[in-house]
């Protein structure tokens, strides 16, 4: 199944996520008008949430999407790791 | 410090971009002093920002029908339509420890230099963050930032003149019909200098160039060679690519 959903999140960006699942996600693409410095940090996310059951919890995206960032000492603006947790976890619906 | 400022140049979408990655690439092993450029886009362009779908931004037929050209950026940000006429672009390139750590506030500081040139041409603006500039409550400015390899590249548009009816063609705009309630509502939010002032383009650019410049050691200068070189081949096999176009 694939399943789209597109917000603008409360720190004022629009975000995008296309993603392709049945029991799994099998495939994830985060687009949007957003800053992420550095840049390559979504690569790394959209592979994080591989494998990840469909009914995975808006807690465990947060905190993988925290993981992430902390390790890359990356800055989020305009979207965070809660909003874009959220977005996610609505296409997965 | 020394800067150089690159003074007014037009370039295609590819070249301009390109031009921008080189001069980071030269700044970053110091073959090049941090560099100010200003620069027009011709043919006109859509531009989109390093995280958005082309497909989804941008209204690929109608920029075919109107010659329009299409980048993905190496910055993040929304979909921006360079129109030659319509505005001026600049680029910032410079060590990132040239500005706070903090990307909020070195945006400030940078639109802070746009804030001054509007001010000296008689028009009241004001830095809103993340990276926008008002008038009157509407945009007429937006900036976009990237710092990769210990390099900060800041460029953004300064508007001159508005197209909307062209903008909204060739931007997917939450995929509405283009009307004119939607233009009406677009004219209620974005503005440009012709509207607060009766200056030239020129004018315009000058203003620009003496706030940029104002407290700091500069000359003006050119591209090297070897930056137009690399910007030539990072035109050809990046930012033309179609693994670069379509990357999200």
């Amino acid at each position: 199944m694939i399943a789209y959903s597109s917000q603008k999140v409360k720190e004022g960006k629009i975000v995008k996520v296309e993603a392709q699942f049945d029991n799994v996600i099998t495939k994830l693409k985060i687009s949007g008008d957003f800053f992420l410095h550095p840049e390559e940090v979504l690569d790394d996310i959209e592979k994080t949430m591989l494998d990840l059951k469909r009914d995975v919890s808006f807690e465990t995206l947060v905190l993988k999407i925290q993981n992430i960032i902390k390790n890359y000492d990356a800055q989020m603006i305009g979207i965070s790791p809660e909003s874009l947790a959220l977005v996610i976890r609505e296409t997965l619906k | 410090m020394k800067w150089r400022v690159i003074g007014l140049e037009t370039h295609d979408a590819y070249f301009n971009m390109a031009l921008d990655e080189a001069i980071s690439e030269s700044v970053r092993v110091g073959s090049s002093p941090p560099t100010i450029r200003f620069y027009n886009w011709e043919p006109n362009a859509v531009s989109i920002g390093y995280f958005q779908g082309i497909r989804d931004e941008v209204n690929l037929e109608v920029c075919r029908e109107l010659g329009v050209d299409c980048i993905r950026r190496w910055t993040g940000g929304g979909a921006v339509y360079h129109d030659f006429d319509g505005e001026i672009t600049y680029s910032v390139i410079a060590p990132a420890g040239t500005f706070p750590k903090n990307i909020i506030e070195s945006y400030g500081i940078i639109c802070g230099w746009l804030v001054k040139g509007l001010e000296s041409l008689g028009i009241e603006a004001e830095f809103r963050p993340v990276n926008d500039i008002l008038v009157k409550g509407k945009k007429i400015s937006g900036s976009a930032q990237t710092r990769r390899g210990g390099i900060l590249l800041q460029h953004g548009t300064l508007l001159y003149g508005l197209d909307l009816k062209t903008m909204f063609s060739v931007l997917n705009v939450s995929r509405q019909k283009i009307t004119d309630k939607m233009i009406k509502s677009a004219e209620e939010r974005v503005t440009c200098i012709s509207e607060h002032s009766d200056a030239s383009k020129e004018e315009v650019y000058e203003a620009l160039v003496n706030a940029f410049t104002e407290g700091k050691d500069y000359e003006f200068g050119a591209s090297s060679i070897d930056e137009n070189k690399r910007a030539r081949e990072l035109s050809q096999e990046k930012y033309r690519s179609d693994e670069w176009m379509y990357l999200r």
